[in-house]
Parts: structure tokens; C-alpha cells; sequence
């Protein structure tokens, strides 16, 4: 009886000893943080991390592109959230609206001058992440062909004018070889091409209170013409078959994305090409714009580990550590300002040409519905691709939908 | 004897070019996967020395044979459990042992028709509550049943003559030993078909392997190759066509062992 | 062994539901809550990251369905495309099942390379015919080679879902196959020697043995395949998005957008019962036309 008796209560001493050294073990922080890049570009990082602040643990669960929005949507349907989570810039509006994400105003107000990009995750005043790397689209154009097309090769097209001249001359080669790759009806992706050349002629989606549409403008009008007539000095297809012909040495310009730089190397080694900022309108008119989009690292108000996540995004973000990243991924560069000074991008003078796109880059509007005035601006871009209807008509016909959604939550 | 030599030769005349046009995109796939440097083309891939730089790569990256295990534990697991409700199942709808079998049939080959990109969250929440997110059992348990299986086993009974299980009644036998000594051989090569056809389901299965599964070392191979190969726009193709390759090959092999237990049911009507 | 009388077939006894049960348990613990717990977003605005409860909103979801001109072409493109296909890839699924069947040489060759279109995930599969179906592709250099017109294929609204389709038959066809295979096989032989004898012709043996005694697994075949190809949703999520021009927009690809990019789950809900009924109808009718009758022309 007596054995038994202290038996049990030895029993209940352990448990508590084991609880308590348990507890102490969560109270040396483990963060939970997913996010998309390759584990060995991430890990070291993570790493430093681990070195400069002992006791934290950080478990890292790398995602897939394919479907990793769905498993991001699965955990907080459930509450089973990351404490630290990468977002993509295209799934921020649906995120700020919903209520989800960790208030970090106070938390980062120091880091504002610092980093661009605050408008992917800032709605009114309150900021709800950071941003850690940014990526956007510039003009890709093959030297080669444009040598063989009597161009001058160290000078690029600045203008709609000499993009148009340049496609035509290279399309005139012959033999398989296209001007200007023609981005055509890609969901998410067709955007990214064209809008830059209607935000360089000064075109807007929504006017700046997000109450109202303005896409129906002469500038955009102007926009979609010029775009849909470059399919006659040009192929029109989707963006990695576009990606692949251009490695291929058969398209002589088109606007695309960092991730070339890794690409080409690996799949094209011995392509000569260049990269240009996207042109504008005019010499003396309009802007260089092109899309503006990147990862946010995010904390979610059912995170358990908030304070510790903050702490480990204000890391990620620091230039050293969005570099070390960027420069393996090459799809990506940091959102630091004056990030282009470091050492590696003036090693990298193509990549630099990324970073200073930036500048004239332009964000999308975080309105609530946006994904659905996306998808609408897309379809009507697609209508006039496909000689559906003319530009006037398919802005007029966006203009619409966008108005009936622009009320809409 | 010559007469099957002579049909032979007449199918390999028309099958010939069919089978051609089917194999043609492994030739393309093991054509990518041996050319180092082709970024998915099949030209490049065509012109280029080959070597093998892409498999090399595959299984020096240590991940790769932690994902071969788990997916080879999961698909397994999920075949046993499969092969055997199918039989259990498939064999009492087959012989209208339940009241309004119809039915029953029906509300089970329902449950294929709700797709599963909507069942994934409940889903989720189901195994959260019961805590069994990234773990095996996640990847295991749900999928233990499977309508597809039951109802190809739940017709193939109902074209096996039922003569063999009457003798054995009236031999006496219950409805275990009939079940066990009479209709399993009989069924042997529909479970051959719900082993391949559960097998290959589990064995690629994507979505729900990435979305259960947190852990990097209880990964499934579909999602390690994703995770390895694919980044937001672009592909690496060679090393992507390796491990598909690669991940081929168990499939294929289950599919070979299988065949002769498909080809045993001519036999049925011999065996009295 | 004690002499026990067993129970005449047919009848309904405990081993009955005991060999039920593996299914009944799973699909209680894991396939009876999803099937609610959808059934329920659907009568609401149940979106899985807006944080704070869902709003009941009767049938407004399937009222939006209903009225939304994308759900129909996507419903429309859906039909086309399970009557465009199922009656090929049956064809050719039972033509190659019986050409496969007999004894000769290099049999498993053929049977296991008409079989491998199935074995590579549907993702790679697609990602390879992204690159074959190219404007500059395979496929478009075949037909120059032979003197043939060379179409846009996944970049023209016209031919992309053709494009998709004729992917599907060619790849579907095999895993059919072995599934009709097993049923073959499964016929006695003495029924076609007996036929032999009174001098029947290949095709009558074909239809009046073959035929009858294969109708479960035919019917097997067409019901699986048109459930599945009513949710069609890899292919077109990675050649073409739905597009061009939603030419391809599927009605599973549509609730998915629906779901993962508006994050309406209540409304994808929805979309997706709309298509439970429509395949439950489908479903029931070939149940319903191909009824199964055990025996046969004996």
C-alpha cells in the first residue's frame, strides 16, 4: 500500500519534472517556417540564424510551387499554421483581406526607408509583413540575331518605335526565327506582359482610392494596340515555350523574367543575349514601367510563435542574407534599396538591370477582388489577341467588369 | 502452331505503329534525361553526347532514397489494404448479400464523384483533429477503401459463374472458407488489376501527399521531384526527366509481376 | 467443424456486413465528414482563410452557378469533352484488349508498352505534351514532314481542347485496356470452342460471347471513365490554364480557381455538387442501360 503510494507520487514528481524540462525546451523557441526556395540556399541562412540567437531553433518546410498555396489554405482553414510563412505578392490582397495576417506595424516601422515593396503588404497604415525579395520583368533580347539583322547589338530598343523596328528586322531573318515573343493567354502571366507597356504609356487599373475603375483611357487604348500589333513581327505563345525558344536562339526579343539568368546558363550555355529595361512610349515620354511583384514573409494571428517569426523575417530581409538568396536563386533580388551598390550586382550587370526596373516597377492594386480584375483585364486582353474584338472594345469591355467588381468585396 | 506465328506477325504489322505512338514520349523522356544540357528540347537533346550526369545527380541527392522508401512503404500499404476491402467488398455486392446492393453500389462509386481539390480541406481537418497530419497513417488510412476497387471487383463477381460457390455450400462450407478457398483464386485477376491500377493511383499521387505531409523526411517521391526540379517558372528538365524515369520503373514492375495473375484466370473454368 | 446449414445465397447475414465494414469504417472516418462538411460550405460563404465564422447563404452559391456565363462554357467544354473521348478511349481500349489477349510473340511487349502512358505521373505527362503539342513541337514538325497543315494546337481556342482530348484517349486507353484484359481472361474457354464447333464466325463469338460475358467490366469501364473524365483538371492546369479564351476551362478547373485563387470554398462547394448530380445522373442511367445480369448467352 505504502509502496504504492509512493510509487505514485514518484510517478507525478517525474511527469511534472518532464513537463516542466519539456516547457523549457518550447520556451527555447522552435520556429515553424515554410517557404519556397531550395533547401540548400535556405538552410545556411537559417543557420546564422540559429548561431546568433542560441536556444532558437528554426524547422524549415520547404514548399512546392505546384500546389503550395494549397497547403498554405489547408493550414489555416485548420489553424495549424507556420509561425513564418512566404507568400507570393499575387495572393497578398486575398491575405490582407482576410484578416489572418499578424499586425507587424509596430515591428518594422524601422525598416521602412530600408526596403521597397511595403505596398505588397500594407493596407491603410497597417503593415502586415515584409518584404523579402522582389521580382519583376525586363526586355530579353539575343545579340546574335540582332547582329544578324544589321542591329547594333550594345544598344537595345528604348522606345515602342525601335522595339517594333527591331522585332521586324529580326522577324525578317526567316527560317524559324520570330521577332518578338508574343505572351498569349496565359492565366497570371499574360498581365505581367502586357501591363507594363500600359503603365509606361500611363495607363492605370484603378484610380487610387480603389473606388473606381479608370482603365478605359487612351493611354491603355494606345497600350493594347501597339501589343497586339506585335504578333505580326512576332510568335504567340506561352511563356516557358516562349522561354524555350528564345534559349533555342529563336526569338529576338521578348520581356520575361529573372529567372532566365539561372536558366540560360544551365539550358543555353552559349547564347549571347542582353537585357534591357523595358521601353517606354517615347524618348521623352512615359516610363520604363514593368510589373512589380515579389515574396512577403508573413506571421498568422494563430501563430504561436509571432515575436520569434518577426525576429527572424527582420534577418531574412538583411542585405547580406536576401542577397546570399538572390544570387543563387537569380529569379529574385532583394528588396533592400540601393541593393544594386553591393558587390555582386556590380559583378552582375544584368541583374543589376533588374534591380534598377524596379524603380519604374509598378504594384497591382490590393483591392479585395482583384484576382477576378485580373482574370477580367486577361480575358479581354486574350479577346483582343485573338482579333476577338479591337482594343477599344476589349478596355471598354474591361473597363465594365472592372467598374461591377470594383464594389465588390 | 503456325497459325499464332502467322497472327502474330499480322498484329505486329497494325499494332506496331499503335505501340510506336505510345512509347514515343518515354523515348522523349529518356532522351531528355540523358542529354546534359537540352532545357526540354527534343532537338538539342537528339543532337548532344549522352551521359548519364542527370541520374548521377538524382541519387547523389540523399533525399531522393528517403523519398523512394516512403512512397514504396506508402503505395504498398495502401495495395494490401486496398486488395483486401476490395475482395471482402466487391464479393458480397457481387452476390447481392447486402439488402438493396444496388444502392449500396451506387452511394460507394458516389463517393469517386466529388473532386478531391474540394475534399482536400475537410480532409485535412479530419486528420488534424485525429492528429494524424504528417505521418504515414495520413497518407494511409483514407485511402485504405477505395470505391474504384470495389465496385471492378463488385463486377467482376458478378460475371463469375456462380456454380463453384454453390457446390462448396452444399459441401457445408461457411461463408469464410467459400470466401477463402473458392472465390479468391476465382478473383485473382481482378485483385491483380486493383494491385496495379491502387498502386499506380498512390504511387503518383501528388496533392495530397504535399498537403498532409510536412516532414522532409516522410516525403513521397512526386513531391521531393517537384520540390528538386521545379521552381516557380522554370523546369530542370533533365534532372526532372531522370526521376521520372526512375519513378517509372517500380510501376512498371508491379505491372509485369501482375500479369500472371491476370493471365491465370483462364483457368477458372478448368478447376471443378 | 460443426455441421452447420449455410445460408442460401443471396441471403443477408452478418458476414455480410462484416465484409462490408473495412469500407464502412473508412468512409465513416474519412469520407463522411469531407462529403458533409462540403455539402454544408456550399449553403455558405465558408471562405478557409478569412478568419471569424461563415455566413449561411441559402442557395445563392449555386443561384451565382447557375446565372455565371463561365460555369456553363466550362460545364459545355466538360461535356465535349467526356463525349469526345469515352467512346474512343473504350473503342480502343477493347480493340487493343483483344489484340493483346491471345498467345503470340511479344505479347507482354505490347501489353506493357500500351500500359505505360499511365505509368508517368498525368503532371510530367502533360508537361511533356506541353513541349510535343508547341507550335514549333514534335507533333508540328511530323505533320510538316508530311506535307500536312500545322495548327496552333494549345494556343488556338479552336484546337486546344481537341489537343487535350486526343492526349487523353491516347494515354487513357492502355489502363483501360488492362481492366478489360482481366475480363477476357476471365471468359472459359470451352464457350468459344463450343462455338467453334458449330462453326461460328470470329465475330460472332465476338458478339454474342465476347460481348455479353465482358458487360460488367465494359460497364465498369464507362462509368470509372466518365467520372473521372468529368473532373479533368492536371492537363488543363498545366498546358493551358483553361485558356486560351477559356476554350479549356473545365468545371473542376473553374472550382479550383474559385477555391485557390478567390478563395471561395463555400461557392467551389457548390460548382462541385453541381457536378456530383450531373455525374451521379450519368452514372445511374449506365448503371441503369448496361444492367448486370450474371448470366449470359451460355
Amino acid at each position: 500500500m505504502i509502496g504504492r503510494r509512493a510509487a505514485g507520487r514518484a510517478a507525478l514528481l517525474l511527469a511534472a519534472v518532464f513537463a516542466a524540462t519539456a516547457s523549457c525546451a518550447r520556451a527555447g523557441h522552435e520556429i515553424v517556417f515554410w517557404q519556397f526556395w531550395p533547401a540548400e540556399v535556405v538552410t545556411p541562412i537559417l543557420e546564422r540564424f540559429e548561431r546568433e540567437h542560441p536556444g532558437t531553433r528554426v524547422r524549415m518546410e520547404q514548399l512546392t510551387w505546384q500546389s503550395g498555396l494549397e497547403k498554405i489554405t489547408a493550414a489555416l482553414a485548420s489553424g495549424n499554421v507556420p509561425d513564418l510563412c512566404e507568400l507570393g505578392s499575387t495572393w497578398m490582397p486575398r491575405m490582407l483581406d482576410s484578416g489572418q495576417l499578424a499586425d507587424w506595424s509596430a515591428g518594422v516601422a524601422d525598416l521602412r526607408p530600408e526596403l521597397r515593396g511595403w505596398e505588397l503588404c500594407t493596407i491603410g497604415d497597417a503593415v502586415y509583413g515584409i518584404p523579402w525579395v522582389m521580382g519583376t520583368r525586363a526586355l530579353f533580347y539575343n545579340k546574335t540575331l540582332f547582329a544578324r539583322a544589321g542591329l547594333d547589338s550594345t544598344r537595345p530598343p528604348e522606345t515602342w518605335e525601335e522595339l517594333r523596328a527591331a522585332a521586324a528586322a529580326v522577324h525578317r531573318l526567316g527560317g524559324g526565327v520570330s521577332g518578338y515573343g508574343v505572351q498569349s493567354g496565359e492565366r497570371y502571366v499574360l498581365f505581367k506582359k502586357f501591363m507594363p507597356f500600359a503603365w509606361g504609356n500611363g495607363g492605370r487599373i484603378l484610380a487610387d482610392d480603389l473606388r473606381s475603375a479608370v482603365f478605359d483611357s487612351p493611354e491603355n487604348r494606345a497600350a493594347l494596340e501597339f501589343y497586339v500589333g506585335l504578333r505580326s513581327v512576332g510568335v504567340m505563345e506561352r511563356q516557358d515555350v516562349l522561354d524555350r525558344a528564345f534559349k533555342e536562339g529563336k526569338i529576338g526579343l521578348q520581356v520575361s523574367g529573372a529567372w532566365l539568368f539561372k536558366s540560360i546558363p544551365r539550358d543555353a550555355p552559349g547564347l549571347r543575349y542582353g537585357v534591357a529595361l523595358v521601353p517606354r512610349p517615347e524618348r521623352e515620354r512615359g516610363t520604363h514601367a514593368s510589373f512589380a511583384g515579389g515574396e512577403v514573409l508573413v506571421s498568422f494571428a494563430g501563430s504561436k510563435q509571432r515575436q520569434a517569426a518577426l525576429e527572424l523575417a527582420r534577418f531574412l530581409v538583411r542585405p547580406e542574407n536576401a542577397l546570399a538568396l538572390a544570387a543563387s536563386a537569380k529569379s529574385v533580388q532583394p528588396a533592400g534599396v540601393g541593393i544594386d551598390t553591393a558587390a555582386y550586382y556590380r559583378e552582375h550587370p544584368d541583374e543589376a538591370l533588374m534591380v534598377r526596373q524596379f524603380e519604374t516597377a509598378v504594384p497591382t492594386p490590393n483591392h479585395p477582388a482583384w484576382v477576378d480584375m485580373e482574370a477580367a483585364i486577361e480575358d479581354e486582353i486574350e479577346q483582343a489577341l485573338f482579333d476577338r474584338k479591337t482594343a477599344a472594345e476589349a478596355v471598354a469591355a474591361a473597363q465594365q467588369r472592372l467598374a461591377e467588381l470594383v464594389g465588390k468585396r | 502452331m503456325s497459325s499464332t506465328e502467322r497472327a502474330g506477325v499480322s498484329r505486329w504489322l497494325w499494332l506496331g505503329p499503335l505501340l510506336a505512338t505510345m512509347l514515343f514520349p518515354f523515348a522523349w523522356m529518356l532522351v531528355v534525361s540523358l542529354a546534359p544540357v537540352s532545357g526540354g528540347s527534343l532537338a538539342r537533346a537528339l543532337r548532344g553526347p549522352w551521359d548519364l550526369g542527370h541520374y548521377r545527380a538524382l541519387f547523389e541527392t540523399a533525399a531522393i532514397n528517403r523519398y523512394l522508401v516512403n512512397s514504396a512503404v506508402v503505395a504498398l500499404a495502401v495495395v494490401a489494404l486496398n486488395v483486401a476491402t476490395a475482395a471482402l467488398a466487391g464479393w458480397v455486392l457481387g452476390r447481392r448479400r447486402v439488402p438493396g446492393e444496388r444502392w449500396w453500389t451506387l452511394g460507394i462509386v458516389a463517393t469517386l464523384m466529388l473532386p478531391k481539390q474540394v475534399l482536400m480541406i475537410p480532409l485535412y481537418l479530419v486528420l488534424a483533429r485525429l492528429r494524424l497530419l504528417d505521418s504515414y497513417a495520413a497518407l494511409i488510412l483514407p485511402f485504405a477503401a477505395d470505391a474504384f476497387s470495389i465496385f471492378l471487383v463488385r463486377q467482376f463477381v458478378a460475371a463469375l459463374p456462380p456454380e463453384l460457390e454453390e457446390a462448396a455450400r452444399v459441401d457445408g462450407a461457411s461463408d469464410w472458407l467459400t470466401f477463402r478457398r473458392v472465390v479468391l483464386p476465382l478473383l485473382r485477376p481482378a485483385l491483380a488489376v486493383v494491385a496495379i491500377q491502387s498502386f499506380l493511383t498512390n504511387w503518383n499521387s501528388f496533392l495530397f501527399p504535399l498537403v498532409f505531409i510536412d516532414s522532409d523526411r516522410l516525403r513521397t517521391l512526386p513531391v521531393g521531384l517537384a520540390l528538386l526540379s521545379q521552381t516557380e517558372h522554370s523546369v530542370d528538365w533533365g534532372f526532372l526527366m531522370a526521376g521520372s524515369t526512375v519513378a517509372s520503373l517500380p510501376v512498371l514492375a508491379v505491372f509485369v509481376a501482375s500479369q500472371r495473375h491476370i493471365l491465370s484466370g483462364l483457368l477458372a473454368g478448368a478447376e471443378k | 467443424m460443426a455441421h452447420r446449414e449455410p445460408p442460401p445465397p443471396g441471403t443477408t447475414n452478418a458476414t455480410a456486413w462484416l465484409f462490408l465494414s473495412p469500407w464502412i469504417a473508412t468512409f465513416a472516418l474519412f469520407g463522411l465528414y469531407p462529403f458533409a462538411f462540403s455539402l454544408w460550405a456550399s449553403f455558405t460563404d465558408y471562405s478557409p482563410v478569412r478568419a471569424g465564422g461563415s455566413r449561411f447563404v441559402g442557395l445563392e452559391n449555386y443561384g451565382r452557378a447557375l446565372v455565371d456565363p463561365a460555369f456553363w462554357s466550362a460545364l459545355g467544354n466538360t461535356a465535349v469533352f467526356v463525349v469526345g473521348t469515352i467512346p474512343f478511349t473504350t473503342a480502343l481500349a477493347l480493340g487493343l484488349a483483344v489484340a493483346v489477349q491471345p498467345a503470340f510473340r511479344g505479347r507482354t511487349l505490347f501489353r506493357v508498352g500500351f500500359f505505360m502512358p499511365s505509368v508517368v505521373s498525368v503532371v510530367v505527362l502533360s508537361l511533356i505534351f506541353k513541349g510535343l503539342y508547341a507550335t514549333d513541337g514534335a507533333i508540328n514538325g511530323l505533320l510538316a514532314a508530311l506535307g500536312l497543315p500545322q495548327p496552333a494546337w494549345l494556343n488556338d481556342p479552336r484546337t486546344a481542347l481537341p489537343a487535350i482530348m486526343v492526349m487523353d484517349v491516347w494515354a487513357a486507353s492502355g489502363y483501360y485496356m488492362i481492366i478489360l484484359l482481366a475480363g477476357l481472361e476471365a471468359i472459359p474457354r470451352e464457350l468459344y470452342d463450343a462455338a467453334r464447333i458449330e462453326g461460328a464466325s470470329a465475330w460472332a463469338c465476338f458478339t454474342r460471347i465476347t460481348l455479353p460475358l465482358l458487360r460488367p467490366t465494359l460497364l465498369f469501364v464507362l462509368v470509372v471513365n466518365t467520372v473521372r473524365s468529368l473532373q479533368i483538371f492536371a492537363e488543363v492546369f498545366v498546358m493551358t490554364r483553361g485558356g486560351p479564351l477559356r476554350s479549356t476551362n473545365t468545371v473542376v478547373y473553374y472550382l479550383y480557381e474559385q477555391a485557390f485563387y478567390r478563395f471561395d470554398l463555400g461557392y467551389a462547394s457548390a460548382v462541385a455538387y453541381l457536378l456530383f448530380v450531373v455525374t451521379l445522373g450519368l452514372a445511374f442511367v449506365q448503371m441503369r442501360t448496361l444492367r448486370t445480369t450474371p448470366e449470359a448467352a451460355r
